[in-house]
């Protein structure tokens, strides 16, 4: 057996953030020949992101397919992604999978009242494919998304099943408009068709959450410290009190005390990790909202890669944007609000400085693709084993339409997807088929997911439409 | 499971899918007919012969074997034996008393022979328990959500929001304390450690606090036109909280205001506005607003105030707009209460709408200097050493005196020793309050703490019904009166052993009720028992009910609870709860309701009319048993059945359409909710349960989604009359409330069901029904007052006794 593959130090990660901290150890940073040796896919870790864009995308306009704003011209692997707002992702055209010319049809109005609900009604679409039901009340009703079916099978693994991270204020409860409970534009992450999922902004509570309470390495460890000698009170005690209570309610102490141990198990865990003197870099942890959008996402996306890297968590729903958000990107150029500029009445000129916006938001993505590839994983890195989905549910943003979406997929899928590609779908396809290949990629045995029709074959272009 | 409530008889007369036996003839008319006249063979139920004779006549042919109506069969039913099928006895005494069985429209002997029935029921039954007393079994019961916030006030002078740390209560026959279904999970672990470190901290300060971000929300629909409470006067809208600060040292007050759907300030065309940021009332900064702020301008619709210097503690923070102006608006349009219900208009000229505040962050500590002295410190140092060697003995002073009163004991030395070994472990590596704050953490994650754990004597007791020890009892009747531990009083005589001497218990009840801690039945129990909770998931629809916001929501839940609350007080009938003629409102709700003259946020009591009187004319009953945009008389009848008769109905059958998918417009015509409803029952799927829930609910049809009175809706004349399962000629909300009052003893049966559930912290079962009987039937020797229920049940053996043998299965695990 000939070993290419070289030993990747674990200080190659995310370098130049502040603190640092010990994270668990990942098989692949173990020396070539060990790890891989029992590489396969089914024993890796598979890491899913989902992002929702908002506000479809200029591409997805008559004028934008002609000009190839969202996707290139050509399916297969041989597109120049140059004229395209997914310039930004060429050094990443390996991992990149495109999906073009897909539908949303569930965020359309099915019934009179609900006509011009589409930006309050969308978001509850993008990941569930389902159509909510319009309501102000806490009838709500769309369905369970995409992340949650797998962080539902595959979540418990990890110490945090998935989590839920957004970058404007949504969590207004009651009505939004149109009749539509803001619940539907507020989360994308939905664990049973009548439950949103709260999406967390304040980058400091999904730090906490993340890694434990503090803002330094010491402060961390003497809180550890404190919890183990506290846990081991805690047992004392029970056994005491166990000496005077009755057999169920031992019974009921024994349970309480497994979970104890199970703290103390992930305690351990770590101090394991940190005696064994190789260390992390990890963001400092920060103190709230940044001002400025960029710096929020990337907080972000550093709090994702360092989650996914240390194994906390595989999943991440991540709310780049909130519908009707008139927020102006400094540095697109483009002085409208995301808004106002999506309703470009399809003048040439201001789908053209839409596209500005959209490429940014495109061209943050780097950043985290970056740090997943240079995370070294089983098999190769967190990148390999990372299906990232990004899109939009919305298409032509003028008029509220939901075809010929924006989406794509980053990552390898542990192996299972080849990546440079971009997949026409024939036309009507429904998004909801490629979701469900991804799905079925990560190992949910599902066969049907929102209004699929058909699982897709994300490694080739459909042959209707495969022109080289 | 308490099956034979829940899914118990009553819908056997749904018996839809029964095809033989002589119920099958009866008549099914709709709306139901009164009860049939006896058939001339009814025997005289004299004798337990005749009784289960007549059980056999008129019950078994729906009960039977195969039919099992309501999962229950009465074929072999012998009245002789009734105390040897309890559980079934109780089931049917329910829905005798109740009048609801035999159903409407089948053949039912006079009433004065299902009366006697149910008497000699209940007769043999209690006599029987007498016998053999069962004072029924519990796990034990850990803290929630709401009794650990109590017990964090009362043990460290803090209040302190836990929602942020535990997981949430799992409800159990309506409340969230019952023991069995409180299950452990590692959340729940974790849970706990991490709010006993951030209560230790909060409440001993801390000089080290790191620069966190918290943040407060304004509900969306939240009145911002007039001043809330505790915001300084002459301030309009905003919100005031209390916060508590770790650390002396500098915090900016971040605020983010509403836009419109463009991004646009809502409010904008207001100009001149300004929001003061204040700390205990002293205003610390003022900020202009720049109307033409938006999303779009640098910064967004955020506000910030400079760094602003804090002492540690509780502090009110309050961010409210100045009010520039007060009374009528000359508008062509005026502004509605929450305006924000359509952000859109709030950039419309001609319309006076103002800039609402969206939510308030707390950022910081930066340059801590210190920590100041707070309610908490005071609370916990009350030594100081003033030399190394008075340390140890002054954290052990402050160890033990903290952990009695958390564990709710006398606390034992080992116990002092291994806490100041974290008082040691925390000494060293810091200051003298470093280690005070290591040993209180380790007492608020303690099980003694966190557990309500009652000390038995398995062994020797095994198979009895034995006392639970005084300080048990202690605990018991604290959590049951006050929500939290015991004070120091209570302690003092339980611990010296004189709570279970005679007298005692009864006086110490009656001083804790008196105590103003005791409002808990109100805000914990009542609520609960009256699902006061679901008034915050009902948001009506802001273009048929424009005079509807969250601050009015907010404000019937709260005249509830004080109506209540004036019950205890008062020491009133329980029956005032349907009947008052009397209660308490606000400016808002006044104007509500139509009650002219109140002004300001303060309650008031007033008389109410006729329409008005008891829960049932309560603008929370009536919203939360509605939808978005239309009255629920099938929720408001279900409300009645299961919280003032104790029989709620079954969940409807699996594939019935909800009642939005009969056409709200037949041929043109728009249907009323009344309407609607008939179409739905033309489906006889839907018709026999709900010939019997939706008459009780379109009784109050007269009160809209927000419990406003109406006298038409859809341009048509509301009709609210209807037939009461029992054959009562309903036409209101008074015919209603007499109907009921005919079967009242069955409401005070449910009430004591209800107040024994939350006392105990488990379901109550058929063997407490008789004890249920006793404590209503001697209640009702006095004058039925709200304290002689409270008594009976600190009296009964539920209460006082535990059965030490039991195995039961405890709750699954998550």
């Amino acid at each position: 057996m000939f070993i290419t593959r070289r030993h990747i130090h674990r200080r190659t990660v995310l370098k130049g953030l502040g603190a640092t901290i010990a994270l668990p150890f990942l098989d692949a940073m173990s020396p070539a020949g060990t790890a891989w040796a029992q590489d396969t896919a089914s024993a890796r870790k598979l890491r899913l992101i989902a992002m929702e864009m908002v506000h479809g995308a200029a591409g997805s306009t008559a004028f934008g397919l002609k000009k190839n704003l969202w996707s290139p011209a050509d399916a297969g692997s041989r597109f120049d992604l140059s004229p395209t707002t997914l310039a930004a992702l060429e050094p990443y055209r390996g991992y990149l999978t495109i999906v073009s010319n897909t539908d949303v049809r569930n965020a359309e109005a099915f019934v009179p009242p609900e006509i011009g609900g589409d930006h309050f009604r969308s978001a509850a679409v993008f990941l569930t494919q389902s159509h909510p039901h319009q309501t102000q009340g806490s009838d709500l009703q769309a369905g369970t998304s995409l992340d949650q079916i797998y962080a539902k099978k595959f979540g418990q693994d990890t110490p945090i099943p998935s989590m839920q991270l957004c970058i404007e204020n949504v969590d207004q409860a009651g009505g939004c408009f149109y009749g539509y409970s803001c619940a539907y534009t507020d989360s994308i992450s939905w664990a049973s068709p009548s439950e949103p999922l709260p999406m967390i902004r304040d980058p400091r509570a999904v730090f906490d959450q993340l890694f434990g309470v503090g803002s330094t390495p010491a402060a961390r460890s003497a809180r550890r410290k404190r919890d183990r000698s506290i846990l081991d009170w805690v047992s004392e005690s029970v056994a005491q009190l166990k000496t005077t209570i009755g057999t169920a309610d031992r019974a009921r102490l024994d349970d309480y005390l497994s979970d104890v141990r199970e703290i103390e198990r992930r305690i351990q865990k770590v101090e394991a990790f940190n005696t064994s003197g190789e260390v992390r870099d990890l963001p400092t942890a920060p103190n709230g909202v940044p001002d400025s959008y960029e710096d929020h996402v990337k907080l972000m996306f550093d709090l994702q890669a360092a989650a996914l890297a240390a194994d906390v968590t595989r999943v991440f729903a991540f709310k780049l944007s909130r519908d009707v958000s008139n927020r102006v990107y400094p540095g697109t150029g483009v002085t409208t609000g995301f808004h106002i500029a999506s309703h470009h009445a399809d003048r040439e000129e201001r789908i053209l400085d839409f596209a500005k916006i959209n490429a940014y938001h495109v061209g943050l993505m780097p950043y985290l693709l970056e740090k997943l590839k240079n995370t070294p994983d089983a098999g190769g890195s967190v990148l390999d084993n990372t299906v990232i989905v990004y899109g939009s549910p919305m298409g032509n943003s003028n008029v509220h339409n939901h075809k010929r979406c924006p989406l794509l997929f980053a990552g390898h899928g542990g192996g299972a997807i080849k990546g440079n590609q971009h997949l026409k779908a024939p036309d009507g396809t429904p998004m909801a088929n490629a979701m469900l290949s991804v799905l079925q990629t990560l190992g949910c045995e599902i066969d049907s997911f929102g209004d699929s029709t058909a699982p897709m074959d994300l490694n080739a272009a459909p042959a209707a439409t495969n022109v080289a | 499971m308490r099956t034979w409530v829940l899914s118990a008889a009553a819908f056997a007369f749904l018996g839809l899918g029964v095809s033989a036996g002589a119920l099958d003839q009866a008549p099914r008319t709709s709306p139901p007919a009164p009860a049939v006249p006896p058939a001339p063979t009814t025997p005289d139920p004299a004798g337990p012969a005749a009784q289960t004779a007549v059980v056999k006549q008129y019950c078994a042919g729906c009960h039977s074997e195969r039919g099992k109506a309501g999962g229950l069969s009465l074929a072999d039913f012998d009245a002789a034996a009734a105390a040897d099928h309890a559980p079934a006895a109780e089931k049917m005494i329910r829905k005798l008393r109740a009048g609801m069985m035999p159903p409407p429209g089948a053949r039912r002997p006079a009433d004065t022979t299902l009366a006697a029935l149910a008497d000699a029921l209940e007769t043999r039954v209690d006599k029987a328990a007498l016998l053999n007393p069962n004072p029924g079994w519990r796990p034990f019961q850990r803290l929630n959500r709401a009794e650990y916030q109590y017990a964090i006030k009362d043990l460290l002078a803090l209040d302190v929001d836990v929602n942020a740390f535990l997981p949430p209560d799992t409800i159990s026959q309506g409340f969230d304390n019952v023991a069995d279904v409180q299950a452990f999970s590692p959340a729940l672990m974790e849970g706990y450690l991490r709010a006993a470190s951030r209560v230790t901290s909060l409440a001993v300060g801390d000089a080290a606090a790191e620069a966190t971000e918290a943040r407060y929300r304004v509900p969306k629909t939240a009145s911002q036109l007039q001043r809330v409470e505790g915001a300084p006067f002459g301030t309009r809208g905003g919100m005031s909280v209390v916060h508590t600060f770790p650390a002396d040292g500098d915090y900016v007050f971040r605020m983010e205001l509403h836009g419109n759907a463009c991004g646009f300030l809502f409010g904008g065309p207001a100009s001149g506005e300004q929001i003061e940021v204040s700390i205990e009332g002293v205003r610390k900064a003022m900020i202009d607003i720049d109307p033409r702020m938006a999303d779009i301008s640098e910064g967004g619709l955020v506000l910030k105030t400079p760094p602003i210097r804090v002492a540690a503690g509780a502090q009110r923070v309050t961010a409210a707009f100045v009010q520039r102006s007060d009374g009528p608006v000359n508008d062509l349009f005026a502004p509605i209460e929450h305006t924000l219900a359509d952000t859109q208009i709030g950039v419309a000229y001609g319309i006076t709408t103002l800039p609402h505040l969206k939510d308030l962050s707390v950022v910081g500590p930066q340059r801590v200097t210190g920590v100041s002295s707070t309610a908490s410190r005071r609370k916990i140092f009350t030594c100081r050493p003033t030399t190394a060697a008075e340390e140890r003995p002054c954290a052990s002073q402050i160890v033990k005196s903290l952990a009695t009163q958390a564990f709710r004991r006398p606390v034992a030395d080992r116990d002092v020793q291994r806490l100041m070994r974290f008082y040691d472990e925390g000494r060293t590596e810091g200051d003298f309050e470093h280690g005070v704050a290591a040993a209180i953490e380790a007492t608020l994650a303690s099980p003694q703490f966190l557990f309500r754990i009652e000390a038995a004597e398995p062994r020797r007791t095994a198979g009895k019904a034995v006392r639970v020890a005084d300080l048990d009892l202690a605990s018991r009747l604290s959590f049951f009166l006050w929500d939290t531990a015991p004070d120091a009083e209570l302690m003092t005589v339980a611990s010296q052993g004189r709570l279970s001497a005679p007298g005692m218990l009864d006086k110490q009840a009656k001083r804790m009720l008196a105590d103003p801690r005791s409002a808990t039945l109100a805000t914990r129990f009542a609520t609960q028992w009256l699902r006061l909770n679901d008034v915050d998931h009902i948001l009506p629809d802001a273009i048929l009910y424009p005079y509807f916001d969250r601050t009015l929501g907010d404000s019937l839940i709260r005249e509830t609870q004080l109506f209540f609350e004036s019950i205890v007080r008062e020491d009133r009938s329980v029956l005032d709860l349907l009947t008052a003629d009397y209660t308490y409102v606000n400016e808002r709700v006044a104007r509500h309701y139509g009650i002219p003259n109140v002004t300001g946020t303060a309650f008031r009591r007033v008389e109410v009319p006729e329409y008005r009187r008891g829960l049932l004319g309560h603008g929370s009953m009536l919203l939360l048993t509605s939808v978005a945009d239309r009255t629920s008389p099938v929720m408001r009848g279900k409300w009645i059945m299961e919280v003032v008769l104790g029989s709620p109905p079954p969940p409807p059958p699996p594939d019935v359409p909800a009642l939005e998918q009969t056409d709200a417009n037949v041929g043109g015509k728009i249907l009323s909710t009344r309407e609607r409803m008939e179409e739905h029952r033309k489906n006889p799927a839907c018709a026999s349960c709900h010939r019997v829930i939706d008459p009780l609910g379109l009784a109050l049809d007269n009160f809209d989604v927000t419990g406003r009175w109406r006298i038409k809706e859809a341009g048509k004349p509301v009709d609210a009359t209807g037939v009461m399962y029992d054959g009562a000629k309903l036409d209101g909300p008074a015919t209603l409330r007499a109907a009921l009052l005919s079967h009242k003893d069955v409401f005070l049966e449910t009430f004591t069901e209800n107040l024994m559930t939350y006392a105990l912290g488990r379901r109550v079962e058929y063997y407490d029904m008789p004890t249920i009987r006793a404590i209503a039937r001697a209640a009702g020797r006095n004058d039925n007052r709200i304290s002689a229920f409270i008594l009976g049940i600190v009296n009964s053996g539920a209460f006082q006794m535990t059965r030490s043998d039991v195995t039961e299965t405890v709750a699954q695990r998550h």
